[in-house]
């Protein structure tokens, strides 16, 4: 085996022998050889981070997280650990780690900005890593590592900056939104040099596996190929996955997924249900007349804007009737806009909301503090109404909520209110483990989007089981949006690994 | 190394290379340094060279240095300096730097025509490198006269009083076995004992490799020609895998010993 010798010491010191002189001083001798038996990394395995934190004992998984992307991945991996498992403290321990070890000198920390002043108070309390948030006017080398947004990042002059720092790591949180690799945030990211970089996620699968294979292209550009040897490869249908085993085992050279029964921790159970509700003979009959608008007019034939009508009327006709009077103002012909007319008073005519009397009757027998998440703001604000028409209690959030207004809600919720009405983009970041009942009102087409709901209230510290209550409307557009969840639940089981419950089981339901 | 070693460490670094303290607190302190060390831990080459080609007044920095926050009292503005920091880690280098060649002589505080004899002492760094790493020291010492060698070196010498000057009424003998010649000795010492060591991890390295390369191989079977992409996963595999062996001196020098 090849030994690499370096002859500097010898040559200096055969030259004071020479010259007699000049010597060192003892003391500094000494401590020389102290902080070299200090810095020593005895162990091939094992991490040095923990020995200087001695305010924090991190979890067990999170160690191990730590330890696998550090040996077995060599510092490039994405943390794909399920929605409240400590991915930040693993990425905190694989920063510290390298600084420790004198790899990593500079580091940038890219994350929503909803989440930036998060990550600053971890690093910097249990970390001590000197990190700050990015501020236009004080710099960029303010520090040496900076958290800064994905949104201003993109951006110029700030892209240009972060380019010329030649950051030893780069970590990203909430990676999955470069999913899409025509964006531009992809495209920076991709530019960008990358000797380490974590790239943080609990959803690397969330339509289809071509998004996996764009992450890991940025991680470690080649891993799975190119484009064209993948797609050949892995089939061109988008959901049947060929070869699983080889493309798992791909995967996991690149990626640590810890699933909460693995943790060590007790975690209570998910009940999930998929509750079906019926239509009444009147929304049936709306909902059918709606479709119809296709064949009617051209205004509304259009997939898209079809698919997004169907959807909000099974959520409420408020949300309905909000885009259905803008569409209207786009029809020309007489004939169109009778029909259309004739829809919206078929709607404003409905009297019953027969999944807003489900989630009334749920929270009633639930008898407890319930979340309801909706896609839409006017169904949120229908519900409000409603269920303040039975007596209850329900305070509204979403994400474009200011920072205060946020904490306020969830503290009105926790206080006062029975029941907290989210948006869509309202879940992210809140933690709510007093609360152990989730209604997904609307379902998304994107099965991580539920996974990322119900996290909020099932991780740590959670201490009793969650229910979580699916509803759909039987024959209509919901059916099969249920369907096609289960699809890309499969896909993404296939090749990441398995889920924790977030339907209710397949054949259950089918 | 916990806040309070950093703390003793920087106090000890700063005495020994004569840079004032000049406020002293438990998790703080306020450092005059000195031009010497200005220019080895500052990393500011452009001041340096403008003070010496206009000829004016050097002023070397004065630093704060924050060693523990979280028990600070006061609003100090300063720099937190833990371990891992840039700035400690500069620090060490100059440790290193300024703490790698001694001569010293011990004083055994027994009087009268003691005899001292010469031993090379060289503290030995030995590192193993595939995916990850793991490092050993080798303290060595070589009697000159005998030929004997000794290990744990380091810890021998650390009982003793050693000073930079022969002391009064003692007898240096002048070393027999070169100190170039006893060094060549060490080096093949120190290669002796790592050939004797475990390797089973550089094989561990080889299989993993050989297994990744597997994968990769796989990926590709339908490429006629192999897209560049290969070429560079496969490098990249090379690069983290290959096992290598390095031999640093951390330092050494003459130690004439009772």
């Amino acid at each position: 085996m090849y030994i690499e010798r370096s002859s500097d010491w010898k040559a200096g010191f055969l030259k004071r022998l020479e010259e007699n002189g000049p010597w060192d001083n003892w003391t500094l001798y000494n401590m020389s050889y102290d902080m070299a038996e200090h810095n020593l990394i005895t162990d091939f395995t094992g991490l040095q981070a923990p020995k200087y934190l001695p305010h924090f004992t991190p979890l067990a998984h999170q160690l191990e997280a730590a330890e696998t992307v550090i040996e077995r991945m060599n510092g490039k991996a994405i943390l794909a650990d399920e929605v409240g498992l400590g991915k930040t403290i693993e990425a905190g321990l694989v920063l510290k780690e390298y600084m420790i070890r004198g790899l990593v000198k500079k580091a940038l920390i890219l994350a929503p900005a909803s989440l930036i002043n998060q990550w600053v108070e971890e690093l910097n309390n249990k970390f001590f890593i000197p990190a700050i948030a990015y501020r236009k006017k004080y710099g960029i080398d303010q520090s040496e590592i900076i958290v800064m947004s994905m949104d201003t990042a993109k951006k110029s002059p700030h892209r240009e900056l972060i380019y010329e720092q030649d950051y030893d790591m780069i970590i990203i949180d909430e990676a999955h939104k470069l999913k899409n690799h025509k964006t531009k945030v992809y495209e920076f990211v991709q530019s960008l040099k990358k000797k380490f970089c974590l790239l943080l996620t609990a959803t690397p699968i969330q339509n289809d596996v071509f998004e996996l294979f764009y992450l890991i292209s940025l991680l470690k550009p080649g891993h799975l190929g190119n484009f064209e040897a993948f797609q050949t490869s892995f089939s061109a249908s988008k959901r049947t996955v060929e070869h699983e085993e080889y493309l798992k085992e791909l995967v996991n050279q690149v990626m640590v997924r810890n699933r909460r029964q693995d943790t060590g921790v007790e975690w209570t159970n998910r009940k999930v249900q998929n509750i079906q509700i019926q239509f009444t003979k009147e929304e049936q009959e709306a909902y059918d007349l709606l479709t119809g608008l296709k064949d009617i007019s051209s205004v509304f034939s259009g997939a898209f804007s079809m698919i997004t009508l169907q959807k909000e009327i099974c959520s409420s006709k408020e949300a309905a009737c909000m885009t259905l009077s803008h569409m209207l103002s786009k029809c020309t012909s007489e004939e169109e806009i009778a029909y259309a007319e004739a829809v919206m008073e078929k709607l404003m005519n409905l009297e019953v909301n027969s999944k807003a009397e489900k989630v009334y009757e749920i929270i009633s027998q639930a008898d407890d503090k319930v979340i309801i998440f909706t896609e839409y703001r006017a169904s949120q604000t229908y519900l409000q109404w409603y269920l303040g028409t039975k007596g209850i209690t329900s305070v509204p959030f979403n994400g474009k909520f200011s920072k205060s207004k946020r904490d306020w809600m969830k503290q009105l919720f926790q206080e006062k209110a029975q029941v907290l009405i989210a948006t869509e983009s309202g879940a992210e970041g809140i933690n709510l483990q007093f609360c152990h009942h989730v209604i997904n009102y609307d379902l998304p087409w994107n099965p991580m989007k539920l996974e990322q709901r119900i996290g909020r209230v099932h991780r740590l510290g959670q201490e009793h089981d969650v229910h979580i209550y699916n509803l759909a409307i039987e024959d209509t557009i919901e059916q099969h949006i249920l369907g096609l969840l289960y699809e890309k639940i499969d896909v993404f089981e296939k090749v990441v690994g398995e889920l924790d419950d977030i339907l209710t089981s397949y054949k259950e339901s089918i | 190394m916990y806040p309070q070693q950093v703390h003793d460490y920087l106090q000890t670094f700063f005495q020994e290379t004569n840079c004032p303290i000049l406020t002293e607190h438990p998790y703080y302190m306020v450092v005059q340094l000195t031009e010497e060390m200005d220019k080895k831990i500052m990393n500011r080459p452009f001041y340096w060279q403008y003070v010496e080609s206009a000829g004016i007044e050097p002023a070397p920095l004065q630093l704060t240095l924050v060693t523990d926050r979280t028990k600070l009292q006061e609003d100090i503005n300063g720099e937190m300096i833990h371990f891992g920091s840039p700035r400690l880690n500069r620090l060490f280098e100059a440790t290193k730097e300024l703490g790698a060649f001694v001569k010293l002589y011990e004083y055994t505080g027994k009087g009268n025509s003691m005899t001292l004899t010469p031993w090379l002492g060289v503290n030995y760094k030995v590192s193993y490198y595939c995916h990850h790493t793991k490092e050993m020291l080798y303290s060595l010492g070589i009697n000159l006269l005998t030929g004997q060698v000794v290990e744990n070196f380091q810890e021998r010498l650390k009982t003793r009083n050693l000073q930079s000057s022969i002391p009064a009424d003692t007898f240096a003998v002048p070393y027999i076995i070169k100190p170039a010649r006893a060094l060549d000795r060490l080096d093949v010492l120190v290669e002796e004992m790592i050939i004797d060591d475990d390797h089973s991890w550089a094989k561990a390295a080889e299989a993993r490799w050989l297994r990744d390369l597997e994968v990769l191989e796989y990926f590709y079977i339908d490429s006629v020609t192999k897209p560049e992409s290969y070429e560079l996963e496969k490098k990249a595999l090379e690069e983290q895998y290959t096992p290598r062996i390095k031999v640093d001196m951390v330092n050494g020098g003459l130690f004439y010993l009772s």
